[in-house]
C-alpha cells in the first residue's frame, strides 16, 4: 500500500515538473499583441507578367527603437542626409515655410517640362502631388504629345511634416516623423501609380494589410 | 522492486531533461529542392542547446563573427527585443506567380518560408534563441 502512495507521489512529482517547465510555451501561445498598437502597412501591387504583390506590416513602436540604431550611408541616428542635387531644385524646406502659415486649400505650384508638383494644405494635412510626364517626339518639340507616366499622391499630417523638416539644414529627422506619426490616428499617407505598378502606405491599429 | 526504482528514477530524469531541453522549442530547417538531383535538408536542433554549444565556439571564431557583425548586431539584438511583444504578426508576404516570401512570428517563432520555382525553404527560430545568440556574441565582442 505505502509503495503504492510513493509511485503515486513520484509520478505526481514528475508530472508537476513537466508541466512547471512547459508553462512558458503556453504563456507563449497566448500572449497576442497589443490592441493598442499603430501599425505602418506597405503594399506594392505589380500588374506586369509577373504579378507580383508585396506587403510589409510594421509596428511604429519597433520602428522607432529600430531606425535610431541603423548607421548607414545617409542614415544616422534615425536622420537622413539630404544632398541639395536629390531634390531637383525644389526647395522643400522654403515650400513648407510658406505653406505653414497659410490658409487651408492655397498651393504652392512647380511646373516645369519633366514633372509637375502641387503642395496644398487641407484639414492639417499636406497634401503633394507629384506628376511626371513622359514625351513622346521629344520634350522640345512644339508637336511632341505629353502623357502621364507617374502619379505620386502624398498626405502627411503637418505635424508629422513639421517633425521631418525639425533637424539641421540638410537633415530630415525621420525618427521624429515616426513619433509624430504614431501619435496620429489611422491615414493614408503615400498612393503612387507608376506604370503597373501601384504603391500604397498607409497607418492603422491592425496588424496585418488586408 | 530496486530495478523498478532505478527504470522509474532513469525515466524520470529523462522526462525531467527532455523536457529541460525543449523549453525554448526547436530551431527547423527544412530546404527542398524539387528537381532531379535536387538536395532535400532537414534538420532540427533543441533552441535551448545552441546558446550552450556557443561556449564550446573557439574565442577566436566567434570574435571574428561578432566583428563582421559588428554593424547588424546592435539592429538584430533591438529587433529580438522588440518581436517579443508581437507573438503573432505578418511582417513581409511576397506574392508572385512562382514566388512564395513570407517573414512572420507565430508563437514567439520567427518563421521564414520561401518557395522559389519549386524550392522549398522553411526555417523557424525561436526569438528568445535569437536574443541569446546575439547577446552571446555582444557580450564576446566586449570582452574583446
Amino acid at each position: 500500500m505505502i509503495d503504492r502512495i510513493r509511485k503515486y507521489v513520484k509520478t505526481f512529482s514528475i508530472t508537476t515538473a513537466a508541466v512547471l517547465f512547459l508553462t512558458p510555451f503556453a504563456a507563449n501561445a497566448q500572449t497576442n499583441t497589443a490592441s493598442n498598437d499603430r501599425w505602418l502597412h506597405v503594399r506594392v501591387i505589380s500588374s506586369d507578367n509577373k504579378g507580383e504583390t508585396v506587403r510589409v506590416n510594421v509596428p511604429l513602436e519597433l520602428a522607432e527603437k529600430v531606425l535610431p540604431a541603423i548607421n548607414k550611408d545617409r542614415l544616422h541616428n534615425g536622420k537622413i542626409t539630404i544632398d541639395h542635387h536629390d531634390m531637383e531644385g525644389v526647395d522643400c524646406r522654403a515650400l513648407l515655410a510658406a505653406i505653414k502659415d497659410t490658409k487651408d486649400g492655397e498651393f504652392v505650384t512647380v511646373q516645369s517640362h519633366d514633372s509637375d508638383v502641387q503642395v496644398a494644405k487641407q484639414n492639417g494635412y499636406m497634401l503633394v502631388h507629384v506628376t511626371e510626364k513622359r514625351w513622346s517626339e521629344g520634350k522640345d518639340s512644339k508637336d511632341g504629345k505629353m502623357t502621364e507616366k507617374s502619379r505620386v499622391e502624398v498626405k502627411v499630417p503637418m505635424k508629422v511634416v513639421e517633425a521631418l523638416f525639425s533637424a539641421g539644414k540638410d537633415e530630415l529627422d525621420v525618427l521624429a516623423a515616426l513619433r509624430a506619426l504614431s501619435a496620429h490616428g489611422d491615414t493614408e499617407v503615400v498612393s503612387v501609380k507608376d506604370g503597373n505598378d501601384t504603391v500604397r502606405v498607409w497607418m492603422d491599429s491592425k496588424s496585418s494589410a488586408d | 522492486m530496486i530495478l523498478a526504482k532505478i527504470a522509474l528514477g532513469a525515466l524520470g530524469t529523462l522526462a525531467v531533461a527532455t523536457v529541460y531541453t525543449f523549453r525554448e522549442g526547436t530551431i527547423r530547417v527544412d530546404v527542398d529542392e524539387h528537381r532531379p538531383g535536387g538536395s532535400h535538408v532537414h534538420f532540427w536542433v533543441p533552441a535551448a542547446a545552441v546558446p550552450a554549444a556557443l561556449h564550446f565556439v573557439p574565442d577566436d571564431k566567434l570574435q571574428e563573427a561578432a566583428e563582421q557583425a559588428k554593424d547588424a548586431l546592435p539592429i538584430v539584438q533591438i529587433l529580438a527585443e522588440e518581436l517579443e511583444k508581437y507573438p503573432n504578426a505578418e511582417f513581409v508576404t511576397v506574392d508572385g506567380d512562382n514566388e512564395h516570401v513570407k517573414v512572420s512570428v507565430r508563437d514567439g517563432k520567427v518563421y521564414v518560408d520561401v518557395q522559389d520555382h519549386g524550392d522549398d525553404v522553411h526555417v523557424a527560430v525561436p526569438v528568445s534563441t535569437i536574443k541569446d545568440i546575439v547577446e552571446s556574441v555582444a557580450n564576446r565582442k566586449q570582452t574583446q
